[in-house]
C-alpha cells in the first residue's frame, strides 16, 4: 500500500492509496455538504442536487451520461447524508481514468430546468417509498426530534412541500456555494496509476474557482423529548432512541463504536440477550454515528404492540445497569474482535477502502492506514468506555415511536 | 483469472469446496444444508427460520450464551439464511480463527442442544418475523411474487405464516432438523485464506458419518394465480412482476443474462431509461435474474404512487415485449461489459466467492471458472440474444401488487 496526496491551489484535495495487487480500482468525490447546510426553504436540495448531477453538463445529456458510465462497466452511485454527498464508482483498473474523467465533467453540471422539473417526480417517489419503510421513517422522525433547533434536524430527502416549492435557480445558487474545490476531496483506492489520475484531475479541476464554504459546528446534547406517531397500516411498534456522542474528530470515536456494539450489536449484546433472545423484540440494535462536531448513539427496536411497555422497562434497566456498573472486560474483548474483523473485511475491497480513505480526509485531513485503526481499536480500555458512559449518559435519550393505533 | 478450485468429497458424500484468494486476510465459509423452505412438510411453513434460531441456542458442551460468546470471541460475522432449497449457516472472519469457527459449526450442525425451553422464543421470533413483513411491503411483494410465480412449493417463502408457526411443536421441528441436516446432501464452501488439507482433516473428524439416503429432487405442482393484489393504505403501490426464463444449466443461459442486462443492467438500460429517466414514474425500478435448480425467472420490482401505478406496469410490460424486436450493438456491448465487470468485482470478496462456488455446485454439479463465464458472455452477439428472445417470448407475467390501488393486468 502506498499513500499519495496533492492539494491543488484552489484547495481541492486529491488523495489515493495504491494497492497493485487489487483486481479493481475505486474513485470517489466527497463533497462536504448535506441537509445540515440547507435552509428550511430549500430542505432536500443536497439530495436532489445529487440526482441532478447525473443529468449531465452543457455537452452531455442524461441518457448519454448513463451510457458513458455503463460503457466502463462501473458499479457506480451516489449518496447524501446530513453532512456529506458522495459520488463513487468501482471499475476494472483499465477503466478508472475514463470513469474519473466522467465524474470530473459531471461535477460541473448544467442543472437544466427541464431535467429539474422531471426529476422532481422521482424525488417525490423516493419520499413516498421511504414513508412505506417504517424502519427508515422512524429514524428520520427521531433525528428531527433529537436535533430540534440544530441544523442536523433537517431531513435528507426534504418534504413534498419543500421539493414542490424549490426552484432550479435556488439549486444553482446552492451548488455554487457548496461544490467549491476547497470543500471537496477526490479519492482513489485499489490498483491504479497515481501520476496519471492525479494529473488528469489537476488539469481538469485546477481551474475551478474557490468559494467560502463554511459550516458552523456546535455540539448538541439532544432534545430528549419523547413522542409517538400512530399510523393506520402498521403491524408492529418501531422505536428509535437517540443520545449524544463524540464527534468524528474525537479520538474516542472507537471507544464509542465499541460501546454501541456492547449495548446493541445484532447478536451477543446486552439488548440482544435481554430483548431479542427472550423474544420480547424482533430486533434491537444500537449504532454509533460520528458526525461533524457532534455524534449520536442511535438505537432501533422493533416489537409487538403488546410488548412495548415491557421492552421500554428492559431498555431503561439495560442503560441503568451500564451507567451504574460499567462494562465488563469480556464484553470489551468480544466487541473489539467483532469490530476488528469488520474493519479488516470491509477494507479488503477497494470500494470499502475508498469510503474510509475519503471520510478520514474529510473529517481529519489525515491519512490513516488500516493498521492504525486496528491499533487504535485494540488499545481502547474499559475505563475509556466507562468514562464515555459517564459523560454522555446514553440512557438519557430522545425517543420516537411509530406504530398502530393503541387499543384502549 | 486462472483461479484454483479445491474439492474433496467425504465418504458420506458431503462435498467440500474451496477457492483460495491472494492478498486477503479473511476467510468466508458456508454450509448449505438441504432443509430449505421447499423441503418442509405441508403445514410447517416458516419452520426453517425456527430451526436456524434454535440450533444457535446451545450446541455440544456450550449453552446458548457460551456458544454466542465463542462465536463473538473469534470475531465471526454470521451470515445464516434460508432459501428455497437450503438452510445455509456460515460467515466471514479473519482467517486465523477459521479452524475454531468450523469446530463450533460442527457442534451447531451435528450436536445442537435443541432444549425445550429455548424453543418458544425461537418460534416467537419467527412469528414476529411474519408480522414485521407487514411493515415492509417492498420485501413482502417480492416474497409473494416468488410464491405465485414458481410451481408449489418451489417458491415458498422462508418467512412462512403465523398459523403454521403457532401449530409448530418442538418434536416436529426436531424431526425437520434430523431430515433436513442430511450431510450426504450438504455442500461446504470456503473462500479466501485457508489451508484446504487441514480443513479436510478437521472435517474427517467432525463430519464423517455413515452415508444417508439423499433427498432426491423436489416434487412440485402447479402455479398459483396470475394476479394478486393486497390492499394496504401505504404511500405507494409496490409492483412485482415475474416471467419465466432459462435456468443456469441451459445452453441459452448467457443469452438470457445479456438480454436481462439490456433490459435492466445499468442506468442506461431500458427499464431505467423508459420508466424513470423519460417519464419520472418511479424512484426504484429494476429487474433481475432469479434462479432455482428447477426453474428460473426474471423478477422485476417498481414502487410508485397510486395514480402512476397502471402506467408504470404498462410501460414495464411493453419494454419486456419490445426487447425481441431489436437490440443495438452498443446496448449488447454495454450489457456484456457490465456483466464481466460485476463478475470480477465480486471475485474480490471472499463472501461472494464462497457463496458463488457453493451455488454453482448445487445448480450445475460443478463450479464454473471465472474464465469460462467471461468467455461465454463474450460469445453472445446481437443475433444470438435476439434468436433466444424470439424463441422464448415473454408471454405470461405473474403480477403482485401491494398498496392502495389495484392495477389491470392485460
Amino acid at each position: 500500500m502506498e499513500f499519495k496526496s496533492k492539494i491543488l491551489e484552489n484547495g481541492l484535495a486529491v488523495i489515493g492509496e495504491v494497492n497493485k495487487s487489487a483486481k479493481s480500482a475505486a474513485v470517489g468525490f466527497f463533497v462536504k455538504t448535506g441537509s445540515r447546510d440547507e435552509s428550511e426553504q430549500i430542505n432536500g436540495v443536497s439530495h436532489f442536487l445529487e440526482h441532478m448531477l447525473f443529468k449531465g453538463t452543457e455537452k452531455l445529456g442524461p441518457i448519454e451520461v448513463n451510457e458513458a458510465f455503463d460503457r466502463t462497466g462501473a458499479q457506480f452511485n451516489a449518496f447524501t447524508s446530513e453532512e456529506n454527498t458522495v459520488y463513487y464508482a468501482a471499475v476494472l483498473p483499465e477503466y478508472l481514468i475514463e470513469v474519473t474523467r466522467l465524474w470530473i465533467e459531471l461535477m460541473r453540471p448544467a442543472l437544466r430546468d427541464d431535467d429539474f422539473n422531471l426529476e422532481k417526480n422521482v424525488i417525490k417517489e423516493e419520499i413516498a417509498m421511504y414513508k412505506d419503510l417504517p424502519s427508515f421513517d422512524v429514524m428520520d422522525r427521531c433525528r428531527k426530534l433529537h436535533f430540534e433547533g440544530h441544523p442536523c434536524s433537517k431531513s435528507v430527502l426534504g418534504s413534498e412541500q419543500s421539493i414542490d416549492g424549490m426552484t432550479a435557480e435556488q439549486m444553482r445558487s446552492y451548488f455554487c456555494s457548496r461544490y467549491s474545490p476547497n470543500n471537496m476531496v477526490v479519492g482513489c483506492a485499489g490498483n491504479f496509476d497515481w501520476e496519471q489520475i492525479c494529473s488528469a484531475i489537476e488539469a481538469a479541476c485546477g481551474q475551478w474557482s474557490k468559494q467560502d464554504a463554511d459550516r458552523k459546528l456546535e455540539h448538541f446534547g439532544g432534545s430528549k423529548k419523547k413522542e409517538r406517531v400512530e399510523k393506520a397500516n402498521m403491524a408492529l411498534e418501531h422505536i428509535c432512541l437517540m443520545s449524544a456522542g463524540v464527534p468524528a474528530q474525537d479520538p474516542r470515536r472507537f471507544a464509542a463504536s465499541l460501546l454501541a456494539m456492547i449495548i446493541g450489536d445484532d447478536v451477543g449484546s446486552r439488548f440482544f440477550w435481554e430483548l431479542v433472545d427472550k423474544a420480547l423484540a424482533e430486533a434491537a440494535t444500537m449504532q454509533f454515528g460520528a458526525m461533524d462536531g457532534t455524534g449520536v448513539f442511535c438505537s432501533y427496536i422493533l416489537c409487538g404492540s403488546d410488548n412495548v411497555s415491557k421492552v421500554l422497562e428492559v431498555v431503561a434497566k439495560v442503560f441503568k445497569d451500564i451507567e451504574e456498573s460499567g462494562i465488563t472486560q469480556e464484553e470489551l474483548t468480544k466487541a473489539k474482535n467483532k469490530l476488528l474483523s469488520e474493519v479488516v473485511i470491509k477494507n479488503e475491497l477497494p470500494m470499502g477502502r475508498l469510503i474510509d480513505l475519503g471520510f478520514n480526509w474529510t473529517y481529519l485531513r489525515e491519512y490513516r492506514p488500516v493498521g492504525q485503526d486496528v491499533e487504535d481499536i485494540k488499545s481502547v480500555t474499559g475505563e475509556q468506555v466507562n468514562s464515555l458512559i459517564e459523560q454522555f449518559k446514553p440512557g438519557d435519550f430522545t425517543q420516537l415511536s411509530t406504530g398502530p393505533a393503541r387499543q384502549e | 483469472m486462472a483461479e484454483k478450485l479445491d474439492k474433496h468429497v467425504l465418504k458420506n458424500g458431503m462435498v467440500l469446496l474451496g477457492e483460495p484468494m491472494e492478498g486477503v486476510e479473511s476467510a468466508a465459509f458456508g454450509f448449505m444444508l438441504p432443509g430449505g423452505a421447499s423441503r418442509l412438510p405441508e403445514g410447517c411453513s416458516g419452520a426453517a427460520n425456527v430451526v436456524l434460531d434454535w440450533i444457535f441456542r446451545g450446541a455440544g458442551d456450550k449453552n446458548s450464551r457460551q456458544l454466542s460468546d465463542a462465536l463473538d470471541g473469534i470475531g465471526l460475522h454470521r451470515g445464516s439464511s434460508v432459501n428455497s432449497a437450503h438452510v445455509t449457516v456460515g460467515g466471514v472472519l479473519e482467517a486465523g480463527n477459521l479452524g475454531e469457527a468450523l469446530d463450533l459449526h460442527g457442534d451447531i450442525i451435528r450436536q445442537p442442544r435443541l432444549e425445550q425451553e429455548q424453543f418458544e422464543p425461537a418460534r416467537q421470533l419467527a412469528i414476529d418475523g411474519v408480522l414485521a413483513l407487514e411493515d415492509d411491503p417492498r420485501q413482502k411483494v417480492t416474497l409473494i411474487l416468488r410464491e405465485q410465480f414458481y410451481p408449489t412449493p418451489l417458491g415458498r417463502s422462508a418467512v412462512g405464516n403465523v398459523e403454521d408457526l403457532k401449530a409448530l411443536t418442538p418434536e416436529t421441528t426436531r424431526r425437520i432438523i434430523q431430515d433436513g441436516f442430511n450431510l450426504s446432501d450438504t455442500i461446504f464452501a470456503v473462500a479466501g485464506k485457508y489451508e484446504f488439507d487441514s480443513i479436510v482433516r478437521q472435517f474427517e473428524d467432525s463430519f464423517e458419518t455413515e452415508p444417508q439416503e439423499t433427498l432426491g429432487a423436489i416434487k412440485f405442482g402447479l402455479r398459483d394465480d396470475r394476479y394478486t393484489h393486497i390492499s394496504n393504505e401505504g404511500a405507494q403501490v409496490h409492483i412485482g412482476i415475474m416471467t419465466g426464463t432459462v435456468t443456469v444449466g441451459d445452453d441459452d443461459y448467457y443469452n438470457a443474462r445479456v438480454a436481462i442486462s439490456v433490459l435492466s443492467g445499468g442506468m442506461s438500460a431500458r427499464l431505467f431509461t423508459e420508466v424513470r429517466e423519460k417519464r419520472g414514474l418511479c424512484y426504484a425500478i429494476g429487474a433481475r435474474y432469479h434462479t432455482l435448480k428447477e426453474a428460473a425467472g426474471i423478477m422485476c420490482y417498481a414502487g410508485t404512487t397510486p395514480e402512476k401505478a397502471q402506467e408504470t406496469l404498462d410501460v414495464i410490460t411493453a419494454e419486456f415485449n419490445r426487447l425481441s424486436e431489436g437490440i443495438s450493438e452498443d446496448e449488447i456491448e454495454r450489457a456484456k461489459v457490465g456483466l464481466k465487470s460485476a463478475l470480477i468485482l465480486q471475485s474480490e470478496s471472499s463472501s461472494s466467492r464462497a457463496g458463488g462456488i457453493a451455488s454453482d455446485y448445487h445448480l450445475l454439479g460443478r463450479v464454473r471458472s471465472l474464465d469460462e463465464i467471461k468467455t461465454r458472455i463474450e460469445e453472445t452477439t446481437v443475433d444470438s440474444v435476439l434468436v433466444f428472445l424470439r424463441d422464448n417470448r415473454f408471454e405470461d407475467f405473474t403480477v403482485v401488487t401491494i398498496g392502495p390501488k389495484e392495477v389491470k393486468v392485460k
